[in-house]
Order: structure tokens, then C-alpha cells, then sequence
């Protein structure tokens, strides 16, 4: 058995022992329901859901939010980066406004994108990638600028155009460093989602957690703590083999 | 790059009838104004086919010079010509080895070769062809398709030398390129330099700190320090050089002048 092996295998014998903990206090010391309820109670209420076919469609809507916002945020960052990277005045020009605009906490915008979207999916997705795009433009901006003087002096000797040397050396020199960015904006994009839905969603896991607590059922939100969480992990999984996949080439270190 | 108008009196320099170097570097100076220059009025001129190395300690302006070549530099005072044509930026007719390989991680050893190729056209099949027989060349049959982060430090250096030789440039500037690699290595990527630059007589400048190295290669090697050239030796071994001759009187006889010289100059 390799020590991978027995790192993973400690490590689902980890989960198992707390939730063990978690069951036998729960029944032992007798904690009411409504404020921790035990992990079969949440287990039970979660298929439940599952079966009775309520939790898809609003499993559905947060991915799709998610998607949007992680894709659509994801790219307006990376162009911005792009744009702000290669040309110098207009990142003096802009670059405080930007940072300004995100030291705003984003979600205390949600009201007010409610009133200019609506109640529903739109409000959620702009929210979702206005958080994305930051860490996507600060660290294509910062992989941009990181490129190997020797390599840029190599580009200039072979007589390469200023996109040239941006898409063929700047841009998969700096793919890591990207990259990076990419999986620090899918966790942020779940909040972005989730917190969204509990502003303006009508549906959603997020809006179910809100509908859960207006009837104080803890097991259905703990159950939705559950889903949320697995899809996140799906998510940053999802993320990680993406850039495997495109990095697989790129010396390590 | 912001690129000066050609004057008057450059334009005529530049037709002048140049005397014997192919590679004229004429009271070139970089720098200047800080002191002390960088590159300070310094004059080599280049045969056609012929391969000077220029050694020096660390610091003593021998890369700014070898860029100030490259066109990648350009003089504050006198001028660089290639074949009595003034160089004003680099050019195809120049291929330069790094210090560091310089590979792209991401791309194939074949594509990395083909680069210059494919910076400025799409690449034909008698470019593949002429890159695999380059990669043959140094002894790299059969890794077109690995990527660099496969190959060993000497292998990444044989291959930056077929990258600078796919355009068969005129003239090949090396900085240093072989300093990292162990002892053995480094005389096979000698060797394998030579034969290639035999191939099309290719006008080489060879910059390096490596005494035997500078032997071993060169037709003249040049001694640098603070800016300036100081002394200069002829190396009239026999060509094809071969591996023998690093362990004989006359190779060692110059070794030990040109050691002389770099202690002598300040």
C-alpha cells in the first residue's frame, strides 16, 4: 500500500470518526434538533430530497449560476488582465478604480442589482462574476508581467510582433499564475452563487437554505450544506484537472 | 521598436567598401556617459566563415558587446555592420544562443526548433525536414516529439543550438551558452558546433569565460575586461579540431598566453 493510499484511506477514517462523534453527542446529551441535528437525521432529510426529485432543479439553477458567472467572470478578468498588462497608461489610468471596485464588498451591491435585473438567475450571475473577476485580472496581470527577460529578448531576436510574443510566449508563460487565479475564483464563485441566491434568488440551493430557515427546519439546511459542499468540491476538482491539462507540459518548480 | 530614420552620414558609411570583416564591429561604444562605459570604443572585425571567441571575467561588458552585435543593443557611438550593411535591429541573418537554453516549455523539441520558422510563416514540410536532420545533427534523433522539460540541461542546450541554426543564419552569436553543463557535455556540444557551423560557414562570435573552450573553438579569441579588448591571440591549430588535441604542448601553450593575457589586463 502506498503512502498516498493510506493518507486517503486515514483521511475518510477521519470524516467517518467525527460524524460518529457528532451522532453519539447529539443522542447522548440530547441536543434538540432544531439547533445541531444529528448526521442521520441530516442523511435522512438529504435523500429525501433526493428522491422526492425537489433538490434537482435547484441543484441545476446554482450550477448553471455558478457556470455563468465563474465563465463569464473568468473572461471579462482574463481580458481585462490582458488589456491592463500591455498597456501601461491605461493601467495607471484605471488600475486604482479597479481596485476601488473591489474593495466594495460586491454582495452589499445585490439590493441594488435586484432592482436592475430582477429577482432571479441575472442579479446571481452578474454578482458571481463581478467576484471572479478579480483574482483572474490581478493574477494575469501579474503572470504577464513575470515573463523570463531572456525569453522576451528571444522573441524580439527572432523579430516577433507585439502579439506574437503575447500569444505565443507571454500568454503560456504566464498560464500557471492564471491558473491559480482560476481555482481561487471557482471557491469564490460558490459564494458568489449562494449569497446571491440568498439576496435576490427565487430558486437555488441558497434560496432553499433561506425557504429552510422560514420553517426552522436545521436538518434541510445541514443537508443543503451537504450538497453545496460536494458541488463546490466537483467544482475546484473540475479546475484542478483543467490545469493539469493544460500545464502538462510546463516544467515544474 | 521605435525605429531611428537612417541618416545621411550612416547611409554613406554604410556603402563605403568595407575593408575584410563580415562582422565589423567599428569603435562601438554602450553605455557611455555613466562611468565607467559598459562597452567602450571597442573595434573587432569578423571574417567571413571565421570563429572568434571573446573571453572575460563576469562584468566586463562581453554580453553587452555580443548584444550590441545582435542588433538587440544599439551603440551610443560608432556602429555595427554585417556583410558593409549598417544593423540597426536584429535580423534574420543572425542567430543568437542564451545563456539558458530559452526553450518553450509548452511547445515540442520539433516546434521549439522550428520558432523562427513559424514566427514569421506557416512552416513547410522541408522545414520539418531541415529541423529533424538539424536535431540529427546533435544527436538528437528521435526526440522531435518530447518536450523539453524531458530532456537533460545538455540535451535543452543542443536543442537551442538547432533552433538558432534552423534559418541557416550568416552569422551565430553564443553567449555563454554551454557554462552550465558538466565537462564531458559541454566538449561534445563543442564539437557538435563545430561540425554544424563547418555545414554552411557559419561567421560565429563565442562568448564565454572558459579558457579552453575559447581555445578549442576559435580562429582568434579576444580578451575583454573593464569594457575593452586587450589583447588578442591567433589560434592556428589545425581544423577539424579534434578531442587529442586539448591534451597537446601547442593547446596548452596557447591556454597558458591567454591566461597570461587575462591576468595582465585590469
Amino acid at each position: 500500500m502506498t503512502a498516498t493510499m493510506i493518507a486517503r484511506l486515514s483521511s475518510a477514517l477521519l470524516l467517518l470518526v467525527l460524524l460518529a462523534g457528532w451522532e453519539l453527542y447529539c443522542r447522548l446529551a440530547g441536543v434538540p434538533a432544531l439547533i445541531v441535528p444529528a448526521p442521520s437525521a441530516v442523511l435522512a432529510t438529504l435523500w429525501s430530497e433526493i428522491a422526492s426529485g425537489r433538490l434537482l432543479p435547484h441543484l441545476q439553477i446554482t450550477a448553471t449560476e455558478m457556470a455563468l458567472g465563474l465563465a463569464l467572470g473568468c473572461a471579462v478578468g482574463l481580458a481585462a488582465g490582458i488589456v491592463l498588462a500591455e498597456v501601461g497608461f491605461l493601467r495607471r489610468l484605471l488600475h486604482p478604480y479597479i481596485v476601488a471596485s473591489q474593495v466594495v464588498p460586491k454582495l452589499a451591491l445585490g439590493p441594488l442589482f435586484i432592482i436592475w435585473f430582477g429577482f432571479g438567475m441575472t442579479s446571481t450571475v452578474v454578482i458571481t462574476a463581478l467576484i471572479c473577476f478579480f483574482p483572474l485580472m490581478e493574477n494575469t496581470m501579474t503572470g504577464l508581467g513575470q515573463v523570463d527577460p531572456a525569453r522576451r529578448e528571444l522573441f524580439r531576436m527572432l523579430g516577433a510582433t507585439r502579439l506574437q510574443t503575447l500569444l505565443r510566449l507571454k500568454l503560456p508563460s504566464a498560464l500557471p499564475v492564471i491558473m491559480a487565479g482560476v481555482r481561487v475564483a471557482v471557491v469564490l464563485a460558490l459564494v458568489g452563487a449562494v449569497v446571491g441566491e440568498f439576496i435576490g434568488g427565487r430558486a437555488g440551493l441558497g434560496a432553499s437554505i433561506i425557504a429552510a430557515q422560514s420553517v426552522m427546519d436545521s436538518g434541510l439546511m445541514f443537508a443543503l450544506f451537504i450538497v453545496i459542499t460536494l458541488m463546490g468540491m466537483l467544482f475546484y476538482q473540475g479546475a484542478t484537472w483543467l490545469e493539469r491539462l493544460l500545464l502538462r507540459h510546463h516544467l515544474k518548480g | 521598436m521605435r525605429r531611428k530614420l537612417p541618416r545621411t552620414g550612416s547611409r554613406l558609411m554604410s556603402i563605403e567598401p568595407h575593408s575584410e570583416g563580415f562582422v565589423a564591429i567599428d569603435r562601438a561604444s554602450y553605455g557611455y556617459g555613466a562611468w565607467p562605459a559598459i562597452v567602450d570604443h571597442v573595434d573587432w572585425t569578423i571574417p567571413r566563415g571565421a570563429i572568434h571567441c571573446l573571453v572575460g571575467r563576469s562584468g566586463c561588458g562581453k554580453t553587452t558587446l555580443l548584444k550590441l552585435a545582435a542588433g538587440l543593443l544599439l551603440p551610443d557611438e560608432g556602429i555595427v555592420r554585417i556583410d558593409g550593411a549598417a544593423l540597426r535591429e536584429p535580423g534574420p541573418q543572425i542567430g543568437f544562443v542564451f545563456q539558458a537554453p530559452t526553450l518553450l516549455d509548452w511547445a515540442s523539441v520539433l516546434d521549439n526548433v522550428l520558432l523562427p520558422i513559424s514566427l514569421k510563416r506557416r512552416p513547410r514540410a522541408v522545414d520539418r525536414e531541415a529541423a529533424l536532420d538539424l536535431l540529427k545533427l546533435v544527436s538528437l534523433d528521435g526526440y522531435a516529439q518530447r518536450y523539453p522539460s524531458e530532456l537533460s540541461g545538455g540535451q535543452q542546450s543542443r536543442v537551442a543550438v538547432a533552433r538558432a541554426l534552423v534559418t541557416q543564419p550568416a552569422v551565430l552569436l553564443l553567449d555563454e551558452p554551454f557554462a552550465a553543463l558538466d565537462a564531458l557535455t559541454r566538449e561534445e556540444l563543442q564539437d557538435d558546433l563545430l561540425r554544424l557551423c563547418a555545414l554552411h560557414e557559419t561567421t560565429v562570435l563565442f562568448v564565454t569565460h572558459d579558457i579552453t573552450e575559447a581555445v578549442y573553438l576559435a580562429d582568434r579569441v579576444a580578451v575583454m575586461a573593464a569594457g575593452r579588448l586587450h589583447h588578442q591571440i591567433a589560434v592556428d591549430l589545425p581544423r577539424p579540431r579534434q578531442r587529442e588535441m586539448r591534451y597537446g604542448q601547442a593547446f596548452n601553450a596557447l591556454c597558458r598566453e591567454l591566461r597570461q593575457a587575462m591576468d595582465l589586463a585590469p
